[in-house]
């Protein structure tokens, strides 16, 4: 798509600053309807984004729209339709994910007369008689229904949508017959399904998905490009006389293979492109050593380990992406893969044991744009033999990586001080941070990174003036800020009124914008100066996330009288771990009856929250 | 020959404004009719009239209320382009007028 010019950008954040900018432009029809479409698309997904779209206000775009996209938007339901459904330039509807569209809802777009692309994939509420409300849609020509509740009888009734040319039917139960009667589908050149045999007939097929089903052995394609079999139990792959297929990409994710040589044999490897064999049993590696045009290879959650590193390294040439996720792979496995590997761009290792010593080696990795450490043993340092103060930054290798734009050390035990060499990082554009021990220290040192857009420090103690001094970059886009539960609803407004550029995520945010509430409003009464029982007032109108909700009470009543945290939980035990300083008071909390643990479960590995609270320090 | 340092954009209410030939550049349309060796073309394609010797040209799609707004920002992309950093404030009820000149523009 066109990059939006620089006014266009400004014009459309304007224009989603609030409720009230939006209620200042929403009646200016004529204007409305001369919009271009790829503008109404820009001006519709920022609201979307900002949580300022409602089904009512869709209206406006109804003369401008051609492509909309919806996807995972669980408020979008049959009211949300009912206004589609007017839409009469849409041209491409992706509703995948909107666990609300049901057969009712669908019935709005009976007739449309433009619309060719229409996904519902996951629509579970989806069956049979929404089909019906689909044949309708005569000038179909691309549709995805997979993992719906649509049964074969379903299937059989899309033989009427002659103009059909794509159709994904992945994860239904699909028999023989109704795939026959597909056959009228002359333009159809993508399916995906079951019905191993009947495929034969399709000769010129050649992209299948055959994702969940029970075939295990299929016949020979020749045609076929992209094959996913994931969730399959694998005996033989296009099995059969004639030429190999030119296979490029093979996807088998939590496959079952028979045997490993016999299930890739009528396979040109050599080929191959694009391998996922990622939560698959996949246990002996030899096949990798002819796929030297392998540029995609993902052997997440495989069991290999160092060993079978070597594999890789006789088709690193091409090699781009490598995701070596939850595998036993550690930092020597990583040493093994240095210099063969020139052209590789992306590389995940999360959930695995490397530790420091595997950044020096991923720092002589050329290419690198994409490093992914997330839940490692990484914790920024190597202490010098011998010397027990002296501590070896290591995250300055990732200074020689001149092309990387995107880290995540989630997870991971890195410390502010760690983190100084990766202001050096010119590239970086986003950053994932997930660590209870990082302070506002790390949000200064990262302001100088000039191309961060996306910023994650999670679960960090942030303090309401770490925030408030913190000066984003101008390139910053989105600021998440999960779990950093000590920033107060007036800190994040205003911020996010310094800088409206910024899109904070937290989990005040998600509450205020559940409730519509705009942020002028909430401008408005930040004025006020804060006092503990108006504040008590406020939360309470708000539903909070459960994490909050369980212990709001508690961590409210810590917050503003330090020495009532005595008994806040009868079976917790609690330690104020009382530091000398007199503004600020660290204490550690250890709740042991489990509760608290359920509402933070994205810090399942936590039983210590460190609370810090501005103000007079306590007398024990 | 020396050409005019400013031009004249006319907007359908045939409200006159002429600016530095600098600030007008900014918009990617205007800077293609200006640096182009055969002008006559690009105007016509504009929809707009001019003689390039004159440097006029009339927008027949975008209002003086808009096209005001659009100089404002002409002026202040140069001066951020050259490291003075402040807000451009857009009010809410222009914005759609304005992207829409915009995106004709390129700016």
């Amino acid at each position: 798509m066109e990059k939006e010019s620089e006014l266009i950008r400004r014009c459309i954040e304007a224009a989603c600053q609030s409720k009230e900018s939006v209620e200042k432009w929403r009646k200016q029809r004529r204007t409305l309807e001369r919009l271009p479409s790829h503008l109404s698309q820009s001006l519709l997904r920022n609201l979307l984004r900002r949580r300022l779209l409602f089904p009512s206000l869709l209206e406006v775009f109804k003369y401008s729209m051609e492509e909309i996209d919806l996807r995972g938007e669980n408020s979008v339901d049959a009211e949300w339709m009912a206004y589609l459904g007017a839409f009469r330039h849409l041209r491409s509807l992706n509703l995948g994910d909107c666990h609300r569209i049901n057969n009712s809802a669908i019935w709005s777009i009976v007739g449309m007369t433009s619309l060719k692309e229409v996904d519902l994939s996951r629509c579970m509420k989806v069956t049979d008689a929404g089909v019906k409300h689909l044949v309708s849609i005569s000038t179909l020509e691309k549709l995805w229904i997979s993992e719906t509740g649509v049964t074969a009888n379903g299937v059989a009734l899309l033989a009427s949508l002659k103009n059909l040319s794509v159709l994904d039917l992945g994860g239904l139960p699909v028999t023989d017959s109704a795939l026959n009667s597909l056959q009228a589908l002359t333009k159809l050149r993508k399916i995906s399904n079951q019905g191993a045999l009947v495929l034969q007939r399709f000769p010129k097929l050649s992209f299948l998905n055959l994702a969940w089903t029970n075939v295990t052995r299929f016949p020979n394609l020749s045609a076929l490009e992209c094959l996913n079999m994931s969730n399959c139990t694998i005996d033989s792959i296009l099995e059969g006389n004639g030429d190999k297929a030119p296979l490029l990409k093979l996807v088998c994710t939590g496959a079952t293979f028979m045997n490993e040589a016999e299930a890739f044999l009528y396979i040109k490897t050599s080929s191959l492109s694009l391998l996922d064999v990622s939560k698959s049993s996949l246990s002996r590696f030899g096949i990798l050593a002819d796929m030297k045009m392998l540029e995609h290879l993902d052997l997440s959650s495989v069991t290999m380990g160092d060993d079978s590193v070597e594999m890789i390294l006789c088709i690193g040439a091409n090699l781009k992406n490598l995701n070596l996720s939850s595998t036993r792979v550690s930092s020597d496995g990583i040493g093994i893969l240095v210099g063969h590997v020139p052209k590789l761009e992306n590389l995940s290792l999360s959930h695995t044991a490397i530790d420091d010593v595997a950044l020096s080696y991923i720092g002589l990795m050329p290419s690198l744009k994409v490093v992914d450490l997330s839940s490692t043993n990484i914790k920024g340092f190597i202490l010098q033999p011998g010397t027990e103060s002296h501590m070896d930054s290591t995250l300055t290798a990732l200074q020689n990586l001149s092309y990387l734009e995107s880290l995540n050390l989630e997870h991971t035990q890195v410390r502010d001080p760690d983190l100084h060499p990766l202001s050096s990082c010119k590239k970086l554009s986003h950053l994932s941070l997930k660590c209870a021990s990082l302070t506002d220290a790390t949000l200064h040192l990262l302001s100088s990174l000039p191309k961060l857009t996306t910023l994650h420090v999670r679960d960090a103690v942030l303090t309401t003036n770490g925030l408030d001094a913190f000066i984003p970059p101008t390139t910053l886009r989105v600021l998440d800020l999960m779990g950093c539960w000590l920033l107060t609803e007036d800190a994040i407004s205003q911020f996010l009124k310094k800088h409206p550029q910024v899109e904070i995520r937290h989990e005040i945010v998600q509450n205020l914008s559940t409730e519509h509430q705009t942020i002028s409003d909430r401008l408005s009464t930040s004025q006020q100066s804060l006092k503990g029982p108006q504040w008590n007032k406020k939360q309470g109108n708000l539903p909070m996330p459960e994490f909050l909700l369980y212990n709001r009470e508690e961590l409210l009543a810590l917050q503003f009288s330090p020495l009532s945290l005595q008994s806040p939980h009868d079976a917790g035990s609690v330690t104020p771990n009382l530091a000398d300083e007199e503004d600020l008071q660290l204490y550690l909390l250890e709740f042991s009856d489990g509760k608290l643990k359920t509402g933070l479960a994205s810090h399942s590995h936590l039983s210590i929250i460190p609370i810090v609270t501005l103000g007079v320090a306590p007398s024990v | 020959m020396k050409r005019k340092d400013t031009v004249k954009l006319i907007s359908t209410d045939e409200m006159e404004f002429v600016i530095d030939k600098d600030a007008a550049m900014v918009s990617q349309t205007i800077r293609n009719m200006l640096t182009s060796p055969g002008p006559i073309d690009n105007w016509v394609f504009l929809g707009g009239f001019a003689e390039t010797e004159l440097g006029e040209v009339t927008f027949p799609e975008i209002s003086a209320v808009i096209l005001e707004k659009i100089c404002q920002y002409f002026y202040w992309a140069l001066q951020y382009s050259r490291g003075k950093e402040t807000e451009f404030h857009i009010e809410p009820e222009l914005t759609l007028e304005l992207m829409m000149a915009a995106n004709y523009l390129h700016t």
